[in-house]
């Protein structure tokens, strides 16, 4: 499903998919799954991984459908369980199963670019960042997420998650102009 | 709009970091790894039926915890009676060895008066009137 193209749903989609209906359930995997298996690939850097772990969240989901209060709820749900799952899978994960040699061209945007050594450059270096700024960041600049939301997400401070954001992008900024993907007085 | 270098960066990164398609066929994997639907299990109801009257349903508990009480009381007395019995033989058996016991003691009180008679009568000087018979 293009998620660009994405249309607004039902609220009574969600009912119907609470009441068994799994073509409803169905559809509203297809409108989540972009997101939740988005930040499972730029959290994990393996689509192998990042699919397990959006199976993961949406099994979840089918089980606590009925804790689901309304489609926002469950774009928040989605979001924070997938994050939180990510996050706890990097602990317990080898550092050297979640870093492939060679998957930089997949989890950066599937589209034409301009630029795509800036894009692989940048989701590499997203990676390098610990899980949690890295989640953090992915909430903000990938989901649109604001700090507050973040913060609840992630069960943590909005200082914190503020401190987050302005720590990572003054390394992330520094080291693409390091790489001269960036020029430093860019407008 | 955005002249802080830092805007223009955080731009580039919404633009760069947008979200990418979920494998082919992700949501049929999915949809197939969901347990069975479970449906909630519908048990008919059924009127209790009027069943004609049971003296043996509708006493049966009763009568057993009578007969239960019966029986324990019954073995109660038994055994308070056999408990009194062996009371009673003892009681008797003792009695009778304590006169066996008398009796024996009574017994050898007259041997032993026998015998100091005995020994008197062979340990006393002959009287004159025998030796006289004697010779």
């Amino acid at each position: 499903m293009n998620l660009s193209t994405a249309q607004p749903m039902p609220d009574s989609l969600l009912a119907q998919a609470r009441a068994g209906d799994r073509n409803a359930f169905a559809t509203l995997v297809r409108a989540h799954q972009g997101s939740v298996f988005s930040i499972g690939l730029r959290m994990l850097s393996r689509r192998d991984a990042a699919e397990d772990l959006a199976q993961d969240v949406f099994l979840q989901l089918y089980r606590k459908l009925d804790s689901i209060e309304s489609l926002e709820h469950l774009g928040f749900w989605l979001r924070r369980v997938a994050a939180n799952l990510a996050i706890d899978w990097l602990r317990r994960l080898p550092y050297s199963a979640t870093r492939p040699l060679d998957e930089g061209a997949e989890v950066a945007a599937q589209e034409t670019e301009q630029d795509p050594l800036m894009s692989r450059e940048l989701v590499r270096l997203l990676g390098e960042l610990p899980p949690h700024p890295r989640a953090v960041m992915l909430l903000r600049y990938q989901e649109d997420r604001d700090v507050a939301e973040i913060a609840a997400m992630l069960d943590m401070p909005v200082n914190t998650v503020k401190s987050h954001i302005k720590r990572s992008l003054t390394a992330l900024r520094g080291q693409m102009i390091g790489a001269k993907l960036v020029v430093e007085d860019s407008p | 709009m955005n002249e802080n270098p830092t805007n223009h960066f955080e731009e580039e990164l919404r633009r760069r970091l947008r979200p990418v398609e979920a494998p082919e066929g992700f949501t049929d994997r999915l949809m197939a790894a969901l347990p069975a639907q479970q449906k909630p299990v519908v048990v008919p109801f059924t009127p209790r039926v009027a069943r004609p009257f049971s003296a043996a349903r509708q006493f049966g508990m009763p009568a057993a915890l009578a007969a239960s009480l019966m029986v324990a009381v019954l073995l109660g007395v038994q055994v308070s009676k056999d408990r009194a019995h062996d009371e009673e033989v003892a009681r008797v058996e003792e009695q009778k060895g304590i006169a066996a016991s008398r009796e024996l003691m009574q017994a050898l009180r007259v041997t032993s008066q026998k015998l100091d008679l005995a020994y008197e009568a062979v340990n006393s000087p002959p009287a004159a009137g025998d030796e006289e018979n004697r010779s």
